[in-house]
């Protein structure tokens, strides 16, 4: 049975790492969980399962990177994760410790298959870390001199280097160890809040790691994070940065800053406007790269009160 | 008057057990300076030479004639319980050595075996260019200018130290101790250069961790009345607001206006830090905590090293600093004054925050400040409370439980993860090098071409001193492990840079590879302080004694 998406603020959207070949992927939103098999048409109620009368707002999603074969998925709600192991159809739930955490972002192991690791950022308690597929979740805040965390990344070399990064209140912070323990890094103490973040998908070749703020700057580094230059001036905050799958060859960025998106093909260094339609007065408030980034392809986008529409 | 020594108790002038020194004043000039000075270094030197290496020979210091003796491997302990021979010309000679050492440990924690060798060669060596008419002076402006030549090459071979496998080795490096070892890698790793860590004694017989997370005070609840019925340890709140204060409360009616605001404006819970309750207003507060239903109170003692604690305390919550000295009293409380947190945890001895909802820049910024200051500050103690307060404000400590059969085993190796710890700090921050003596022996090449037949016969001797000194604490390393000196030191200088002798395994190997690092701070401190301390004592000319001389009280 097919539902319609609620027409709700949508915190989030993940699509799965083969969805090109199944069209799967998911809308955190408001009023629950939504997913869809057709690449983004028709939404159904992802929790079911769960049997509640009332809305859950669930506040991220995201897909095991061997999703394929383990269909896992994380989403987190307030106070607690879900895990489900077939692809939503059910959900095991892991409370995470009083008072309930607001998460801001979950993050999984590209190296997941082997050690079922996963991370979770949240608004007011720093990092929460499982590394027994999502069965406990612990906090793993040494080093985090706030645990105001806005955005989280994970290095996708981690099998070697361990490198995660979060954005925080106060700047960024990078942890080599599999985030047992985080430092500061020399990013500007004035230019934070830092709201995203994302590696390069050859960070093993180049280093390079982006860090959009609330103030509008985007920030990039080119030596694992030791030192950061702003790259780009926007009027208002940036909510998300995405990166090309291919970018050293093609070093394509699309960012949203306050419902507008910009797209790159210089890695961030110019930017023009990405035009699209959407009902007056409605806002994007995420994005997804379902088909890639370039210009002429589609995205996936959610909005404050029309769910997902692409874009 | 020998020269055996006379270990006199377990700390300084703890016990001078029956020593016939003399209490006439007296001044000794040369040539017998120089050999009695050198009477006093040898002696302290050979107590600690022993304990360098892999293979390391333990000292036994005598406690009181009942108690088990003390078994040391720490050169800068050894040294410390020495605290006087008989002689007392050699004694100069031996407390010079002492001082250095003992200087050497508080400062980096390890090195004072190498140090202590080095200094005993260079000090040695430099009496023989002395006796065949060397200026003395201008020998030690050539030791201090070789040292320079030195340090630099030496600096040249520092690598960062990162991740737990290298922190691990490093230990392993200091300790050979492979369970301790491990902890330890994982737990620097995870603390990293500033962080708070806390050896305890455990109650098994194994190593254990603990990891606490939150900024952490030794100040507890000041009663036990604010511990829940329920938890009777701890008493835990989500949400809390904090009055951060150095006030002595005697009236609860001073109280009231603030406890008003708080109810009226939605807080469930308060923490007040005050330097006294009076019984009245502790026997108010628990009444209330039992009847309001809703706002429940916790107080705790103010810190005692104020007023750096209650600063601390404001900018992480947010909070005013409210103290008698700056004219405000709890009259004067309003809410904006108040701290907040996400979370807060009392018991008797501690009070901890998790999440202080202050600014997070300005807060970051304030332990940017004294990260600053103590990378600035050299006097050791002080270097050592500011790094206290840095690993307090990170957020988080460890704790190693140290178990183990007796009494004197768990001590011993308490006092070792004190030891290991404090040299993987210094390494966190400063680098490794290679080691088993080998990044010193590395350190000759610098020397090589710095000087010419025509050059001062100061100068020519003191590069040469310095070249054999950068060679000793191979040699001893060597030595103590029973092997073949001639045998081993010639492959070693062929082999090349980086490369040594294992000597657990007899091999010669490549010094990373095998994981035997030395702390770069560690070697670089020990180097300056053997050169400069020799050099300097090579200089001394006359020995003076006082009739009464004045016990110190530091070591």
């Amino acid at each position: 049975m097919t539902e319609v998406l609620p027409e709700n603020y949508v915190f989030s959207i993940a699509v799965s790492p083969t969805f090109v070949h199944d069209g799967i992927c998911f809308a955190a939103q408001q009023s629950g969980l939504y997913r869809s098999t057709d690449g983004g048409n028709i939404w159904q109620n992802a929790y079911k399962s769960l049997g509640q009368e009332t809305a859950i707002p669930t506040h991220a999603v995201a897909f095991s990177p061997d999703y394929s074969l383990d269909r896992t998925v994380f989403t987190a709600v307030k106070g607690s994760i879900l895990r489900s192991t077939d692809s939503g159809e059910h959900w095991l739930v892991s409370g995470l410790p009083s008072p309930p955490p607001v998460v801001s972002g979950l993050v999984v192991s590209p190296n997941y298959p082997l050690d079922g690791h996963a991370f979770c950022a949240t608004v007011e308690d720093g990092v929460f870390i499982t590394r027994d597929r999502g069965s406990r979740w612990a906090t793993w805040n040494f080093g985090l001199l706030d645990l105001q965390i806005l955005s989280l990344a994970v290095s996708p070399q981690y099998s070697q280097d361990e490198i995660l990064f979060a954005g925080a209140e106060s700047g960024v912070y990078r942890s080599k160890n599999g985030g047992r323990a985080w430092k500061a890094v020399s990013f500007p103490v004035d230019s934070a809040p830092v709201t995203s973040l994302v590696f390069s998908t050859d960070y093993g070749v180049d280093n390079a790691i982006f860090a959009g703020t609330a103030k509008g700057g985007l920030f990039k580094s080119n030596d694992q994070g030791n030192h950061w230059e702003v790259i780009s001036q926007f009027e208002e905050g940036i909510d998300q940065i995405l990166i090309g799958h291919d970018f050293q060859r093609k070093p394509e960025n699309v960012l949203l800053e306050a419902s507008r998106l910009h797209y790159s093909a210089d890695a961030g260094q110019s930017w023009t406007k990405r035009r699209y339609t959407l009902p007056s007065g409605e806002k994007i408030t995420c994005i997804a790269a379902a088909y890639g980034i370039s210009a002429d392809h589609p995205l996936l986008a959610g909005t404050v009160n029309h769910g997902v529409v692409i874009i | 008057m020998g020269d055996a020594p006379q270990i006199a108790g377990n700390g300084i002038g703890r016990y001078r057990g029956n020593m016939n020194l003399t209490n006439k004043p007296g001044v000794l000039f040369q040539p017998n300076v120089q050999n009695r000075l050198k009477a006093g270094i040898d002696l302290i030197v050979n107590a600690v030479r022993p304990t360098l290496g892999p293979h390391p020979r333990l000292t036994v210091i005598q406690r009181t004639v009942n108690d088990m003796p003390e078994l040391l491997d720490n050169g800068g302990i050894i040294a410390r319980r020495i605290v006087e021979i008989q002689d007392r010309d050699a004694n100069m000679g031996a407390m010079l050595t002492r001082q250095m050492l003992w200087q050497l440990h508080e400062t980096v924690g390890d090195g004072t075996a190498t140090a202590a060798v080095m200094f005993q060669k260079i000090y040695n060596d430099g009496l023989h260019v002395l006796a065949n008419g060397g200026n003395k002076m201008m020998l030690r402006r050539y030791l201090e200018e070789g040292l320079q030549l030195v340090v630099k090459r030496l600096e040249a071979q520092i690598q960062p130290l990162e991740g737990q496998a290298q922190l691990t080795q490093m230990a392993q490096t200091i300790c050979y101790d492979p369970d301790l070892s491990k902890l330890l890698g994982e737990i620097f790793d995870i603390i990293g250069e500033y962080g708070r860590f806390e050896v305890h004694s455990g109650r098994g017989r194994e190593l254990e961790r603990e990891y606490v997370e939150g900024v952490y005070w030794d100040a507890g609840l000041i009663s036990r009345v604010f511990l829940p019925e329920d938890a009777p340890r701890q008493v835990e709140f989500e949400n809390a607001a904090v009055l951060i204060s150095d006030f002595d409360i005697k009236d609860a009616e001073d109280l009231v206006p603030i406890l008003e605001e708080l109810m009226h404006n939605g807080t469930n819970h308060l923490i007040i830090v005050a330097s006294r309750l009076s019984e009245a207003v502790i026997g108010y507060l628990y009444r209330l905590n039992h009847t309001s239903g809703r706002l429940k109170i916790a107080a705790v003692k103010t810190p005692l090293s104020l007023p750096s604690d209650l600063t601390d305390m404001a900018i992480f919550t947010g909070g005013q600093a409210l103290t008698t000295a700056s004219g405000r009293s709890l009259g004067t409380v309003q809410l904006a004054d108040l701290g907040r947190v996400r979370r807060a945890r009392a018991d008797m001895n501690h009070f901890g925050i998790i999440g202080g909802k202050g600014d997070a820049p300005l807060w970051r910024r304030h332990i940017a400040a004294l990260q600053t200051y103590h990378a600035q500050v050299k006097e050791p103690s002080e270097r050592r409370r500011l790094q206290e307060r840095i690993g307090r404000l990170l957020g988080g400590s460890a704790i190693l439980h140290v178990g183990g059969m007796t009494e004197p085993e768990i001590e011993a190796r308490k006092a070792q993860s004190e030891r290991t710890g404090s040299a993987l700090r210094s390494a966190i921050g400063c680098g490794f090098v290679p080691g088993g003596g080998v990044a010193l022996l590395e350190c000759q090449s610098a020397l090589k071409g710095c000087f010419e037949d025509r050059d001062p016969l100061e100068k020519r001797a003191a590069f040469r001193i310095l070249a054999f000194a950068l060679e000793e604490p191979l040699r001893t390393i060597l030595t103590n492990a029973g092997m073949d000196l001639e045998a081993w030191i010639g492959p070693v200088r062929q082999s090349g840079s980086g490369m040594g002798v294992d000597v657990r395994t007899q091999k010669l190997t490549g010094m990373v590879a095998a994981g035997i690092l030395d702390s770069a701070g560690v070697v670089k401190a020990a180097l300056q302080s053997a050169v400069t301390t020799a050099a300097l004592a090579l200089t001394l000319d006359v020995l003076v004694h006082r009739r009464n001389p004045p016990q110190s009280n530091t070591p």
